[in-house]
């Protein structure tokens, strides 16, 4: 029996907004997709494209990194610099082979659970109609 | 007078009156028709300094071993932006550098005991001919740049394909890399101590031989040099199994210019387009 394709998205949360975000999500007991797998990181500034690569080479197939609003970092300027990096970032991953739509940037805050659980449902959504990424390369190498 | 007799003269004259200790350039190479660098520390070994069409080496990568000793070197207009994207970083220091500069007519493909009149793929789309920093210029600098549409044209082609096409493509190139890391080793702009590929412990990529970690090497080896590459190429000349590594860092070129209308090396003082933000601005791309 075929097992059913179950997106797996790795996702990087800044504790300060985005992570309070999904703690509210949780508190408010909405649901939303058990695909993600939350990572929890200092500011998204932290995020260095180094983990989203490895994320993808490692079986993901999304990578979703959320942060504070800008404007409103903790550190007062991690996500302005986070944001020129994961602008570049995304066309250069699209330009290797990896769909942008499997990577996203967001915005959401500490009393935003109910955009937490939309912005995961949506993603989640779409990554199901993308399909399986197609990993040749890891093809026998485990 | 040709260009590589008068480098030599204003070597002679800096080594002799002493305001360096070392000039840095060009010599012939022992198979009698390349170039390999030379280390001049002598007046007589001044003798054997050269230029023409077949230096094709960045030299300003040699300048990181040498930062606190007063050094006279040789560039060519690309390894003169990697001098400013050094002085940028605070790597080198202006006051110990005497550059001299040549305005390049391009670098011809050379190899091993042959050498061909056809120039580089770099050099056919150079847009820039003469040294953006130097002390002392050689060579005459052309009246106007030439304007290259077609700059990217292989970029965009890429860029046209499927994304399922990208990633058969990229999957090939790399399945082809042996970690040699010669394209590193060439860069001027990779010069960490610890490179992030060699850390153990977390093992950002396995030593084992695996197209997959290649691909994590090769992906964020460019990305590390995204907005800093200074467009000599030398990294996908030394490549020993021909993965056109251009393709990925002119990728960056473009949009680094688009996103932030930056140009490395063009300039020591502007800051790196990720070193600096503007609150304002917007990336429609991440929403």
């Amino acid at each position: 029996m075929a097992i059913e394709y179950q997106p797996k998205i790795v996702g990087f949360l800044c504790n300060w907004c985005s992570y309070a975000g999904a703690d509210v999500a949780g508190t408010s007991r909405i649901c939303y997709p058990p695909n993600i797998r939350i990572i929890r990181v200092p500011c998204s500034g932290r995020i260095d494209p180094l983990l989203v690569v490895k994320s993808f080479q490692q079986g993901a197939d999304g990578v979703l990194i959320a942060g504070c609003h800008p404007g409103d970092c903790h550190y007062t300027e991690g996500n302005y610099y986070a944001r020129r990096r994961l602008a570049l970032l995304r066309p250069f991953l699209e330009y290797i082979g990896i769909e942008k739509e499997r990577f996203r940037v967001e915005w959401v805050s500490a009393s935003e659970g109910k955009k937490w659980a939309q912005v995961v449902s949506s993603f989640t959504d779409e990554l199901y109609k993308l399909g399986p990424r197609e990993m040749t390369l890891a093809k026998g190498t485990g | 007078m040709d260009l590589g007799e008068q480098i030599r003269n204003k070597a002679k004259e800096l080594i002799e009156i002493e305001t360096v200790d070392c000039v840095i350039g060009y010599e012939r190479a022992t198979d009698g028709v390349g170039a390999r660098p030379l280390f001049a520390y002598k007046p007589e070994e001044v003798d054997r300094l050269i230029f023409d069409q077949t230096c094709t080496h960045n030299l300003a990568k040699y300048l990181l071993n040498r930062k606190d000793k007063a050094t006279a070197i040789v560039v060519k207009p690309c390894d003169s932006r990697a001098i400013n994207l050094l002085l940028n970083e605070s790597q080198i220091q202006r006051d110990k550098l005497f550059i001299i500069g040549v305005a390049c007519p391009g670098i011809t493909k050379t190899g091993l005991n042959n050498t061909s009149e056809e120039l580089q793929a770099a050099c056919q789309i150079c847009q820039q001919h003469t040294p953006v920093i130097y002390d002392f210029l050689v060579g005459e600098p052309p009246a106007s740049e030439p304007d290259i549409a077609e700059a990217y044209a292989d970029v965009a082609a890429m860029e046209g394909q499927s994304a399922e096409e990208r990633r058969a493509f990229w999957e090939e190139q790399f399945s082809r890399c042996i970690r040699c890391y010669a394209c590193r080793q060439v860069c001027p702009g990779c010069y960490c101590t610890e490179c992030f590929v060699e850390r153990l412990d977390p093992l950002w990529v396995g030593i084992r031989i695996a197209p997959e970690e290649n691909e994590v090497w090769n992906t964020i080896r460019a990305f590390h040099l995204a907005g800093r590459c200074i467009a000599c190429n030398e990294c996908e000349r030394v490549c020993p199994v021909n993965i056109p590594l251009s393709l990925l860092n002119r990728k960056l070129e473009e949009e680094v210019r688009e996103l932030f209308n930056f140009q490395a090396g063009m300039d020591a003082e502007t800051p790196a387009p990720f070193a600096t933000y503007k609150k304002e601005e917007v990336f429609p791309e991440i929403g």
